[in-house]
């Protein structure tokens, strides 16, 4: 009764004050807590006599690095926004303020997702509840402490700069941004990389033992060996040969060392033959190795057909002509349509006989010609396979790449084609010396991305060929759901993410592409 | 001053042009045009033409033209409970990821692009090793976490993953624009007394529209089109299936082997409003594309 009202304001201030630097202190515990009890955890297994190697997988295959190492960060980060709250600094306040608006964010996105999956499973009422409720409640208890800070704010001491407001403010703006490079992008790259060293698998239930194989999996993947193969003798001790003149040769297996037998090495093809002997190139994942080579070939061919049509595209259209609009948007329409859907059309444009367009014509003009009418099975062959990939990968990117070409043909002022008309260089010198220059930034930008497009090629080969012949991101696609290797399947995606990090690295070399 | 390059034009051709020379590029140039044309366009024409035969006629020797062409397989395609379902799924999908791409990326973009801090550079580096990141290569990695979210075979599963696509060419495109800005705008809004998040909202932001519309549009068209994780993540769960996935495992009212009219009915009927889409926004979307090609 006879306390004065400033006085009890400045008690309920400090009170506030402590309630809210104590929420953070318990923040910053609990994270260090997660931490720390991530390693005891590993440590007891130590203790239990595991070797080390098999403790140290089971942290990382438990807590990965990434998510320890955020633990550990803002545990300690928030611990000193604490003291530095409690010490009434107003830049403390001001990120403490943003935090709480965070978590206000996040536990109103927790009760939306509780909600719904409360409704979805429907538990008996009180169970399924509770969550949300307890959600709701701390939502209103961190919305409330923001509140306080915002009318508070003049209780704190000292002053935030120009700068400082700034980079708070833009370090707020980057938080989903960082939430979907962590959770969608880095976390999945570890999961990928540590369960590539085990023996991980899908079917076998997430409490199964998985065991660290260190680098198994790549040996199988990358298996590969070069032998030489003599030839069978017959009697007199030349070389024998069959019905057809051939020389023939055993099979390898039966001729070489046990490991090429044991490590389940098959031949994938012959390099060379000479005489009675023969360089034979085999590997131990056959499947694996030809979607290698598949994929090499694939890109390297599409992506330089592609190049070549592109520029001699953009050229003939970069000139001023009725209908050029329309005509550049029909060239826009292969681009936008799924890849799925012109993997269809093709198939039916490529179909095996006379029932698809491109034989009908093919035969069509044998008949004129005089000659027999014979189909080709586009995508029966293994070599024409390929060659369809090519075909229909060329029809759905060239149309995109004449456009950034075109675009940046346009940037070339005309003027310098005048003066190069005036000094006589003939339209070839003017070609080469000129547009080939100065397009080269923009060829270099739409190479880079045609080419890192092109190496993780999955929906043509997928809807296409399906298992009839890999490209190397439809074998790890395969590997993982049909055969539920997830530890394989991950060492595949890490060979993928290396080649098409080399690319990147050797385009970055070669052309100098830079960020800003 | 003609604005033609004297290279590739068509009419200002040689030293010493005569009548025919003339007329004879112009044919040539004419007949290359028409050739792009046939080129990019044939396979359209021939699904549409598919689509209008029946059974019989498909397996025939093909002709230009369809006999007796019949609405038919439309009628199927959208008696088809998979496919129609496929459009609505889609259309969720690629809506909800492309409103996330667009709320999260402009965020980011307006970070990158406006204000000073230290670690910006860094972050620009991260968001462009992004727009190269090998999605394929993270699947099984993606796969786990998705099925350790119990979110394995849902539609969240994909509008959760689909910003690893979307989002970096969104903060990117936009964060060139929002550096092509004037600086007298936040200078101005700052005296007038607007708070950072106010001048961000209430001021850039709608300056920006011409540049959401178009990265909008161009992250909606990957999320529609997108095909690995659609089908990886839904393969179990007929019902949660996009389009792609359902034109891919297509199978046909009636029991038999190989339902081709019917999947190219269903292949012109998602093709038609990206045609659409594609018209009326041909230069935004020109622009989009080569803004960082060109400029970059």
């Amino acid at each position: 009764m006879d306390y004065s009202s400033t006085a009890r304001a400045r008690t309920s201030i400090s009170t506030q004050v402590y309630l809210i630097a104590g929420l953070m202190l318990l923040l910053g515990v609990g994270a260090l807590w997660l931490f720390v009890t991530g390693i005891t955890d590993a440590l007891m297994h130590r203790a239990a006599g595991a070797d080390f190697g098999a403790v140290l997988l089971r942290y990382l295959h438990v807590n990965g690095i990434i998510l320890p190492l955020i633990e550990l960060g803002l545990g300690l980060y928030l611990i000193r926004l604490a003291a530095r709250f409690l010490r009434r600094d107003l830049r403390a306040a001001m990120w403490v303020r943003q935090l709480l608006l965070w978590g206000v964010v996040a536990s109103t996105v927790f009760v939306v997702q509780a909600l719904g999956s409360a409704l979805a499973t429907q538990m008996a009422a009180t169970e399924a509840y509770m969550i949300p409720v307890i959600g709701v409640i701390l939502a209103l208890t961190l919305t409330y402490a923001y509140l306080w800070i915002g009318s508070n704010i003049e209780k704190f001491e000292g002053q935030e700069t120009l700068a400082e407001s700034s980079a708070r403010f833009a370090w707020n703006l980057l938080v989903p941004t960082l939430l979907v490079l962590v959770f969608v992008a880095l976390r999945p790259l570890e999961k990928t990389f540590i369960a590539s060293l085990t023996d991980q698998r899908f079917a076998a239930g997430a409490d199964a033992e998985v065991n660290f194989v260190g680098f198994d999996n790549y040996a199988k993947l990358l298996g590969v060996r070069w032998d030489l193969v003599q030839c069978t003798t017959d009697d007199t001790g030349a070389c024998a040969v069959d019905e057809s003149g051939a020389t023939v040769f055993p099979r390898a297996r039966d001729v070489l060392d046990e490991t090429y037998r044991d490590l389940r090495y098959r031949e994938i093809s012959t390099w060379l033959t000479l005489g009675g002997t023969k360089l034979i190139f085999s590997a131990r994942d056959t499947n694996f190795i030809g979607s290698i080579g598949n994929t090499l070939m694939f890109t390297v061919v599409s992506v330089t057909i592609e190049l070549i049509l592109g520029i001699f595209i953009a050229m003939v259209i970069n000139s001023k002509f009725p209908g050029r609009g329309l005509m550049r948007a029909a060239m826009l329409v292969p681009w936008a349509i799924p890849t799925v859907v012109s993997a269809k059309l093709w198939t039916v444009i490529l179909r095996d006989n006379s029932s698809g367009i491109l034989n009908a014509g093919i035969n069509l003009i044998q008949r004129t010609l005089g000659l027999p009418e014979e189909s080709i099975a586009w995508l029966a062959r293994p070599e024409t396979q390929i060659i369809a990939m090519i075909a229909i990968d060329v029809w759905k990117t060239t149309p995109f790449m004449a456009l950034i070409l075109l675009a940046g043909l346009q940037t070339i002022p005309a003027d310098i084609y005048e003066a190069a008309d005036v000094d006589g260089a003939n339209r070839i010198t003017q070609f080469l010396r000129l547009t080939i220059p100065l397009l080269r930034p923009t060829i270099a930008v739409a190479l880079v991305f045609r080419t890192l497009d092109a190496v993780r090629v999955f929906d043509v080969f997928q809807v296409v060929l399906a298992q009839k012949q890999y490209s190397m991101a439809t074998y790890n696609y395969y590997t993982l759901t049909n055969s539920q290797q997830l530890g394989y399947a991950s060492a595949v995606g890490v060979v993928i993410f290396v080649i098409i990090l080399l690319f990147t690295v050797a385009y970055v070399r070669i052309l100098g592409v830079s960020a800003e | 001053m003609t604005t033609m390059t004297a290279a590739q034009s068509p009419a200002s051709g040689a030293q010493h042009p005569g009548q025919g020379w003339r007329v004879a590029r112009r044919v040539g140039f004419w007949f290359i045009i028409v050739l792009i044309l046939f080129y990019t366009l044939f396979p359209f024409y021939w699904a549409f033409n598919t689509s209008l035969k029946n059974e019989n006629e498909v397996f025939a020797t093909a002709y230009l033209f369809s006999q007796n062409p019949s609405l038919r397989n439309y009628e199927l395609v959208f008696q088809n409970e998979r496919f129609v379902r496929g459009l609505f799924n889609s259309t969720l999908v690629a809506g909800g990821s492309t409103i996330l791409a667009l709320g999260v990326g402009s965020f980011a973009a307006y970070a990158l692009g406006r204000l000073k801090f230290r670690g910006r550079l860094l972050m620009l580096y991260a968001v462009l090793a992004m727009t190269m990141f090998p999605q394929i290569s993270i699947l099984s990695g993606l796969f786990s976490i998705v099925r350790d979210l119990g979110l394995f075979g849902s539609l969240s599963s994909l509008v959760v993953t689909y910003p690893l696509i979307t989002l970096p060419f969104t903060v990117w495109t936009l964060t060139t624009f929002f550096k092509g800005l004037p600086s007298e705008l936040e200078q101005a809004a700052l005296v007038d007394g607007a708070t950072g998040f106010q001048t961000f909202y209430l001021i850039l932001l709608p300056l920006t529209a011409p540049a959401l519309v178009t990265t909008g549009l161009l992250s909606f068209i990957s999320a529609w089109n997108e095909y690995l994780f659609a089908l990886t993540f839904t393969t179990i769960n007929p019902s949660a299936q996009t389009v792609p996935v359902a034109i891919a495992l297509f199978s046909g009212q009636v029991q038999r082997q190989d339902p081709i009219a019917e999947v190219m009915a269903a292949s012109v009927i998602v093709t038609i409003p990206l045609i659409l889409l594609v018209l009326y926004f041909q230069r935004r979307i020109v622009e989009g594309l080569t803004a960082g090609a060109v400029k970059g």
